[in-house]
């Protein structure tokens, strides 16, 4: 095997990887059908072609592997779309283990173009995007290859290096022409289908159950992960949003877990409304995605209103219905892989506007109870922390900071233990958001004053123009029931140990990858004809914004350095164009000349030799004697003359020798008439 | 339809031929069925994903015109031509292939317009450089065969289009009667005062001696080597540079026409060969032309030149000839 057809047929086999892979990369595709083919992929690159020699009987694998995808479609086990996908790939595994000639070849390209249409119809993802490039740059280079491969005579070596630099070049206008392309088509059908969404990898790791339990083991609060994505309206503009992001909460303490009285208070709603709201409500564009986990509805404290929420599945997005439960909970009504739906709330400095005779009667009488076996030291450290302070806020905020002031953070928990109270609070001085929220809840509760536990997250880091939370965001803090403002948040974790502790590295690292997804989702996947026409209007008519003092002395915008670039870039190449062409050597007078005299002998039919010069004709003529001679000796010494002698022809000298030499070339030409005899 | 209306009608299809065509390869209508597929699937559901690969696909195919394009721009070409090319049988034929600037890939090379198949192929032109490109060709039948131009093919970069240019290179090539086995008897042997023989009465052979044999049952015992024969008490004959050396004048007679006509010059050509070989002289009477008999490879290319023209029209002169 020449050295060039073992890169070519590497280079085959890498594309067919990274097309199985773009389909991969949406996690739907059965686990087997994943080993199979990474088992014939490494067989392939190892060069070890299992079939070459038992095609046919490999054949009927194929058939068998189809029965089996065909039965679990019509058991309902398996999307269609899916298992054509899967057979695609196994397919392009049976031809990568077959003998390498030209049908196999097609055969793995073709079967990787289906994959990656497939990918396209699966996945969503930005790692699609770049399995698509790397499949078309590695599926080029292989094709070329293989045409210059053929045209190289056996025994000579393909000239690998001298390939890559010239293709490499038609490789990137492709590339830059698929994205033209892109931006330009017009999109017909308004991108009917929306954002999808795929599993993603690992387990999700947060959501919301009915109850928190203090204690146990785990480690949320050290997950990078991203849960949620967040647009603004009006824009904060700040990177660390620091704000509370409101699940449910919880009113019924029973000395180890939290859990919330009453039930479903609206079963099936498109639009919820928890409470009312005002002129300035804050706008939120949500999405939880897969790492999310549960049906549970976040907004900024105090959300006002919830609905038009979209479920993302794997086959695409579809409108849901939500319910509110206890607890202020809001659940999307179906079960999916991620949600997108809009939120209103009130200002975070505001309180929530509850009234306690607004609340329904089991919730008044939650707000005060404590369980039976509540540690009798809780009301006594709580009576005199608070020194007979009795006003609510001014309470719970004392007692916050006492907290956060004796009390240690620590993410190692306690493990099971009888009083998870008592011991944060007398035993181990330590604990997580949990302790920190339960302990003032009960604290003041102790004293009267009423409160709840809230849970969901903290924080908000800013991705382009919006804010993402992480799994290690999740936290839990206390309301007080302000009269006159409703409840009213205060939270007794330490300021520095609320928001996620993990990595900080693995965090930039997300964050990086979440910019460049938040990037490909925007600018990809939902790129629709509304996104065309603002293209097309900001170049014809550009938006202006206010001016305002400090930007008058600020670079332009890169839209016009971008339209400034390109407009250099056409005059440049305009320019090298018309050098070109004055560079191009125009012919001679002399030339012109001889070129028809040249056409007038050929014409004529004036025998020539190939390769003969007009001056070599000439000679040859006079040697023969021939009739013409005379004819052609003052043509070749004025074209001789004027090309080699410095004399040009003068004006309209060309145009006379011409004419005389056709009527010359006619008479020969024309048989001899018999003479006319005197008599 | 006459020789003359097929010039003219290959010339008129050389002048209406447009300057550049494309073939879609096997490769490329998959890739084309594949295309319009996506670009359906991409239509019909709005997946942006699909227009973005609808959008390289397409790209591609761009790419690969312009890339073609370049490789077959500034390409000059001139036939360095065979050495005998003798009709039904591949003969080596060589195209000089070069470019001023830049460089091409996979150029497939061809005669176009001719009955002559196959081509030849280089899979890296150098900028600057001359590269000679060998094909194996074959004409179906012998004559003089008219080449106005070469056709180079690329499916460069990806194989999807085979993209052909025709550059007009006026020639010809002459090709020799399809050789094969002489059945006939070339027939009595001339015998007279011609040639370089010597005594033409004298068969036993003329130039240096080259060995000795025993003395075969019934030859001519004029020939023995009377003192090594003594010497090793047996007899044995003298063999001579050219052995039995006679006169042939082989002829086609005039009047044949078609097949008749093709298989008497085969078999003349084919005697002519064998005869020359064994070191005769031939000589060639075709009624319009007279070869007189001499031998060697020269004598053997001359008879093959006249009847390859045998039935077309007199040559113009040896040049003509590849």
């Amino acid at each position: 095997m020449r050295p060039g057809t073992r890169l070519r047929l590497v280079l085959r086999d890498l594309a067919s990887g990274c097309a199985f892979a773009s389909m991969a990369v949406s996690g739907q595709l059965p686990v087997w059908t994943l080993a199979l083919y990474g088992v014939a992929l490494l067989c392939a690159l190892a060069g070890r072609r299992l079939f070459a020699k038992r095609a046919r009987v490999t054949a009927l694998l194929l058939l068998g592997v189809a029965v089996v995808l065909g039965l679990n479609v019509l058991n309902g086990a398996l999307n269609i779309v899916v298992a054509a996908c899967a057979f695609a790939g196994l397919i392009s595994g049976h031809r990568l283990l077959s003998a390498p000639d030209a049908a196999t070849d097609g055969q793995v390209h073709l079967s990787g173009l289906l994959m990656v249409a497939g990918g396209a119809a699966l996945s969503g993802e930005i790692i699609y995007g770049l399995f698509l490039v790397a499949f078309g740059v590695l599926a080029s280079m292989a094709l070329a290859l293989g045409v210059v491969e053929a045209a190289v005579p056996e025994g000579e070596p393909v000239p690998v290096r001298s390939v890559m630099p010239p293709l490499a070049t038609g490789v990137g206008f492709a590339v830059a022409g698929a994205v033209a392309f892109f931006i330009l088509f017009p999109r017909l059908n308004w991108n009917m289908t929306g954002p999808r969404a795929s599993p993603g990898f690992g387990e999700p790791t947060t959501g919301f159950s009915n109850t928190v339990r203090l204690g146990g083991a785990g480690t949320i609060k050290g997950n990078p992960r991203v849960v949620l994505r967040a647009t603004l309206n009006p824009d904060p503009g700040v990177e660390a949003l620091n704000a509370y992001w409101i699940g449910r909460t919880y009113d019924v303490f029973d000395g180890q877990e939290w859990t919330t009285a009453g039930g479903v208070r609206h079963a099936r709603e498109a639009m919820l409304t928890l409470r009312p709201g005002g002129d300035s409500l804050v706008h939120q564009r949500m999405e939880l995605l897969p790492a999310y986990g549960g049906r549970t509805l976040i907004a900024l404290e105090t959300p006002s209103r919830l609905g038009n929420a979209f479920l993302n599945s794997t086959t695409g997005s579809r409108r849901t219905f939500l319910q509110e439960l206890s607890g202020g909970e809001v659940r999307v009504l179906e079960a999916g892989l991620g949600y997108s739906y809009e939120a209103y709330s009130l200002p975070p400095e505001k309180g929530s506007g509850d009234s306690f005779r607004g609340l329904p009667p089991i919730e008044q009488d939650a707000l005060l109870t404590l369980p039976e076996t509540v540690d009798p030291r809780v009301a006594q450290t709580a009576a005199r922390v608070l020194n007979g302070e009795r006003e609510p806020l001014a309470a719970a905020q004392k007692l916050a900071q006492w907290l956060q002031r004796e009390y240690a953070y620590t993410l190692e928990l306690s493990g099971d233990v009888e009083d998870p109270l008592a011991d944060f609070l007398f035993t181990r001085k330590a604990g997580h958001c949990e302790h920190f929220a339960t302990a003032l809840t009960l604290m003041l509760r102790t004293q009267g004053i009423r409160a709840r536990l809230a849970t969901g997250f903290f924080g908000g880091e800013r991705i382009n123009d919006g804010y993402i939370l992480r799994a290690g965001d999740a936290h839990a803090w206390t309301h007080v029931l302000v009269p006159g403002r409703g409840f009213v948040t205060v939270d007794a974790t330490p300021p520095a140990h609320r928001p996620s502790q993990g990595s900080r590295f693995l965090e930039r690292l997300l964050a990086l990858y979440e910019a460049v997804e938040s990037r490909w989702r925007n600018s990809v996947v939902d790129y629709s004809f509304r996104d065309q026409l603002d293209v097309a209007r900001a170049f014809m008519r550009p938006t202006r914004e206010p001016e305002s003092p400090t930007a008058r002395g600020r670079l332009p915008p890169p839209r016009a350095w971008g339209v400034a670039l390109v407009a250099g870039m056409g005059v440049y190449l305009v320019w090298r164009a018309l050098e070109r062409l004055s560079r191009r050597a125009r012919p001679l007078e002399a030339t012109r000349f001889l070129d028809a005299v040249e056409a007038q002998l050929a014409a004529a039919r004036v025998p020539r030799r190939d390769g003969e010069a007009l001056e070599e004709l000439h000679a040859r003529l006079a040697r023969e004697g021939h009739r013409l001679s005379p004819v052609i000796a003052p043509v070749t010494q004025r074209y001789l003359e004027a090309r080699f002698g410095g004399r040009p022809l003068r004006s309209g000298e060309a145009e006379r020798l011409l004419r005389t030499l056709k009527h010359a070339l006619e008479e020969a030409r024309a048989p001899s008439a018999p003479r006319a005899r005197a008599s | 339809m006459t020789r003359r209306l097929k010039q003219r009608w290959a010339r008129l299809r050389a002048w209406l031929r447009p300057p550049r065509s494309l073939k879609v390869t096997r490769v490329g209508r998959t890739y084309l069925v594949v295309t319009f597929g996506v670009g359906l699937g991409a239509l019909n559901t709005g997946n942006n994903l699909l227009y973005l690969l609808l959008g390289m696909l397409l790209s591609m195919v761009v790419v690969s015109g312009v890339l073609s394009e370049r490789c077959l721009r500034d390409l000059t070409v001139r036939r360095v031509g065979t050495d005998a090319a003798f009709a039904g049988e591949p003969f080596a034929f060589r195209w000089a292939v070069s470019r001023k600037r830049g460089h091409a890939f996979a150029l497939t090379l061809s005669e176009a317009d001719t009955p002559l198949s196959g081509e030849g192929g280089v899979g890296y032109l150098r900028a600057g450089a001359e590269h000679v490109v060998r094909a194996n060709l074959t004409a179906p039948r012998r004559g003089p065969v008219a080449l106005t131009g070469v056709r180079v093919t690329t499916t460069w970069p990806l194989g999807l289009f085979a993209k052909t240019r025709v550059l007009a290179l006026p020639g010809s090539l002459l090709v020799y009667p399809r050789r094969g086995y002489a059945c006939r008897d070339p027939g009595e042997a001339v015998r007279g005062p011609v040639g370089d023989a010597g005594n033409p009465r004298r068969n036993d052979g003329t130039g240096d001696v080259t060995g000795l044999r025993e003395l075969a049952e019934g030859e001519d015992a004029r020939r023995v080597h009377w003192l090594k024969s003594a010497s090793l008490g047996k007899l044995l004959r003298v063999e001579r540079e050219r052995e039995e050396r006679r006169t042939w004048v082989l002829s086609v007679e005039p009047g044949l026409e078609g097949a008749p006509l093709e298989h008497r010059i085969e078999e003349v050509a084919a005697l002519a060969h064998r005869l020359l070989e064994e070191g005769h002289d031939v000589g060639l009477d075709t009624g319009a032309r007279t070869l007189r008999p001499a031998s060697g490879a020269a004598q053997e290319r001359h008879i093959l030149r006249a009847l390859a023209w045998l039935g077309f029209e007199d040559p113009r002169g040896d040049e003509e000839a590849a």
